[in-house]
């Protein structure tokens, strides 16, 4: 029973990281480069829930998706897209400022102390668990995993059978064929910016109905596992991301569930990383390429 | 082209010179600078704003009562984030700056790289809030909290007597030095016939349901963590862990009560703490302190805390020291040393006679709470033991 309970948190939070892991994959296969800021659109995310929260619960999470979508690409727009064709080092240290941006103004705006953001309470499912068998389980990590599931099979299938989906796929393989072949990169960018953004969102109402708090630095540790469980699945790879976000929210709950190994679960994940990189440098499911020097 | 470099370079150098007196000049102003760094952004700064805002206060109030003397205290604290690794730049800029004594660093991870940059200055610091037991390991270092080995050793006890026979819980943060050496002292004297679970977190950890899962079967979860988390783990555990009837917290869990958006009435159990500041005070020396604080700042965006109270007394506690001293004769001006500060300070602070009167530390009635120092630079002073909320019947 200790471990049924323990395998479904460890695949409620995979979902979320899984979720997290897709914005950092695409944007990398699609603009290559590693936007770290995006981890602090789940803080954004957090603080819009936060202010719509009073108004409604669901209003608060439309709210924020909406509102996280324009801020990746208004992110995009000033700070990522004058780079393009700039050295990977500028925009990745461009990424990083952006990142250390949105929390100083976040901190700005509501001060460093971490705020409750009771969606839980206010979607009324909170505390309610479902038993099944000897198993109960929260309402909340159900609707997570169920979400979750939901949203990576739509997305696979956006990718695979519509016009713009394809498009990015085309972008992500070569990306001045696909513009010879009149794709309008720009405008590509501009979606799996958007695209992610949302999931961003989407991840922190989840991280929100687990715990509910959210300060100005909440988004730098998930993103940064995100980022490990997107390079583990394989960079660039969408069902590797979310291979790689599940396996790692499953690792990270086991780890927690032993006491003897508990205080050293950050870094049982990131060995995870290491170990996996030295045997299978492209990650589980990534492409080999040939690297022409 | 060269010659406006060659003018942009003379106006450079002018700017510099210009620079250099202005900073000769400030030398000459008539104050004894205070210099303490803590986190006033990121993750920490909760507790580096209410201490910079606290002694400010502190300082803000005795200039406007003349000061020592005619002498003016002026407070110059940087930012660490919490990072030790910053901790000697901001160091040697406070040096440079002027620092005479110092209060230390409000946090134990940067104080203990502090702690060895001011003995080789011999700069004396008293910390309101940094409780690692190697924080006063040199002559000139001072706490105004309890050491980590106090607050851990202080629990267990208490656990012995009052708690025997349930099954405990242990929940702390494997990472951070203050919750280690709680976490160390209070097994290594908890008594051996409790049945004891353990689960611990690292980093920025926010969600809990593996370490709940652990804990779900004691009666009673000591936490030796600081607030947030803690608030967290128990809006987490409320409806799965019905076993526990008492969350027992160390002076970290001061201000629990006040977190935005957290309703401490709907966690079911009782929450109680062991502190040196009591911050739900309604009356007495500490509910002054605390409505001075809240008439000044902004409750809501830069929350009151026990390292905020501590602060303030950490620069009274001073300014009496220096009282002291001046009236056993000794020089102090706004041109005394670093040095020759620590030397009269560390002789006050030593003495048996020598006792300040704070808001830090039980307090009877409206009597301010005694305070001393023992040699080795701890603090001497009785704790409280309060429930911030008790046990909702069900």
């Amino acid at each position: 029973m200790e471990f049924l309970t323990t395998l479904v948190n460890g695949l409620s939070l995979g979902g979320i990281y899984a979720m997290i892991a897709l914005g950092y994959t695409m944007v990398y296969g699609i603009a290559k480069m590693l936007n770290f800021a995006h981890g602090d659109i789940i803080m954004v995310g957090g603080y819009m829930i936060l202010l719509f929260l009073p108004i409604n619960p669901i209003v608060a999470i439309i709210a924020a998706m909406i509102f996280c979508m324009i801020l990746g690409i208004v992110v995009e727009k000033l700070a990522y897209k004058p780079l393009r064709g700039a050295s990977p080092l500028a925009v990745l240290i461009t990424a990083i400022g952006v990142s250390y941006l949105l929390q100083s103004i976040a901190q700005m705006a509501f001060g460093s102390a971490p705020k409750f953001i009771t969606v839980a309470a206010k979607l009324g499912i909170d505390g309610k668990m479902l038993h099944i068998g000897g198993l109960s389980i929260g309402y909340s990590t159900i609707i997570t995993l169920v979400c979750s599931i939901v949203v990576m099979i739509a997305l696979s299938l956006f990718v695979k059978y519509t016009k713009t989906g394809r498009a990015m796929v085309a972008v992500s393989e070569d990306k001045g064929a696909a513009q010879l072949m009149g794709i309008n990169v720009n405008s590509i960018i501009m979606i799996t910016f958007a695209i992610g953004s949302v999931l961003a969102a989407l991840a922190s109402v989840f991280f929100l109905l687990k715990a509910p708090t959210m300060n100005p630095t909440f988004g730098s540790l998930p993103g940064i596992k995100a980022f490990t469980a997107a390079v583990i699945g394989g960079i660039g790879s969408i069902p590797g991301a979310m291979l790689g976000g599940i396996l790692l929210g499953i690792v990270e709950c086991f780890a927690q569930a032993v006491p003897a190994i508990s205080p050293y679960t950050d870094a049982i994940e990131f060995s995870i990383l290491i170990i996996l990189l030295l045997v299978k440098p492209a990650g589980l499911l990534g492409k080999k390429r040939r690297e022409k020097v | 082209m060269k010659k406006i470099t060659k003018f942009l370079a003379l106006s450079l150098c002018l700017i510099m010179l210009v620079g250099c007196f202005a900073a000769c000049g400030a030398k000459k102003e008539n104050v004894i600078v205070i210099g303490l760094t803590g986190p006033l952004t990121g993750g920490a700064s909760i507790y580096g704003i209410a201490v910079k805002n606290s002694a400010q206060l502190a300082v803000d109030e005795i200039n406007a009562a003349g000061g020592l003397n005619g002498i003016n205290f002026k407070l110059d604290m940087r930012d660490d984030e919490h990072k030790a690794e910053n901790v000697e730049n901001l160091y040697n800029g406070l040096i440079e700056d002027g620092m005479q004594v110092s209060l230390g660093t409000v946090t134990t991870k940067p104080g203990l790289e502090f702690k060895n940059l001011s003995k080789e200055d011999n700069v004396f610091f008293l910390t309101p809030s940094a409780t690692g037991d190697a924080i006063p390991e040199f002559a000139n270092g001072y706490q105004m909290c309890f050491a980590d080995s106090n607050q851990g050793t202080a629990a267990a006890k208490y656990f012995n007597e009052t708690y025997k026979g349930k099954k405990i819980g242990i929940f702390y943060k494997a990472d951070d030095e203050y919750s280690k050496g709680i976490y160390d002292n209070f097994k290594k004297n908890l008594d051996t016939s409790f049945v004891v679970a353990e689960a611990s977190f690292t980093g920025e950890a926010s969600t809990f349901d593996s370490q709940i899962n652990l804990l779900k079967d004691c009666e009673i979860v000591f936490m030796p963590i600081y607030y947030t988390p803690a608030s967290q783990f128990m809006v987490q555990a409320k409806d799965v862990a019905n076993s526990i009837t008492t969350y027992y917290g160390c002076d970290g869990f001061d201000g629990i009560d006040a977190i935005d958006g957290f309703d401490i009435n709907s966690i079911p159990q009782e929450v109680s703490m062991l502190s040196h500041f009591n911050s739900t005070a309604t009356e007495g020396p500490a509910a002054d302190f605390i409505k001075k604080y809240n008439d000044k700042y902004d409750e809501a965006k830069e929350p009151l805390n026990q390292f905020g109270a501590a602060a303030y007394d950490c620069v009274y506690a001073i300014y009496e020291a220096l009282k002291v001293a001046i009236a056993n004769g000794k020089d102090v001006d706004a041109n005394t040393s670093a040095s020759d500060m620590c030397e009269i300070l560390k002789e006050v602070f030593n003495s048996d006679t020598f006792e300040f009167r704070g808001i830090t530390g039980k307090c009877e009635g409206t009597e301010k709470s005694h305070i001393s120092w023992s040699d080795d630079g701890t603090v001497v002073k009785e704790a409280i033991k309060y429930i911030v909320k008790e046990k909702t019947a069900a």
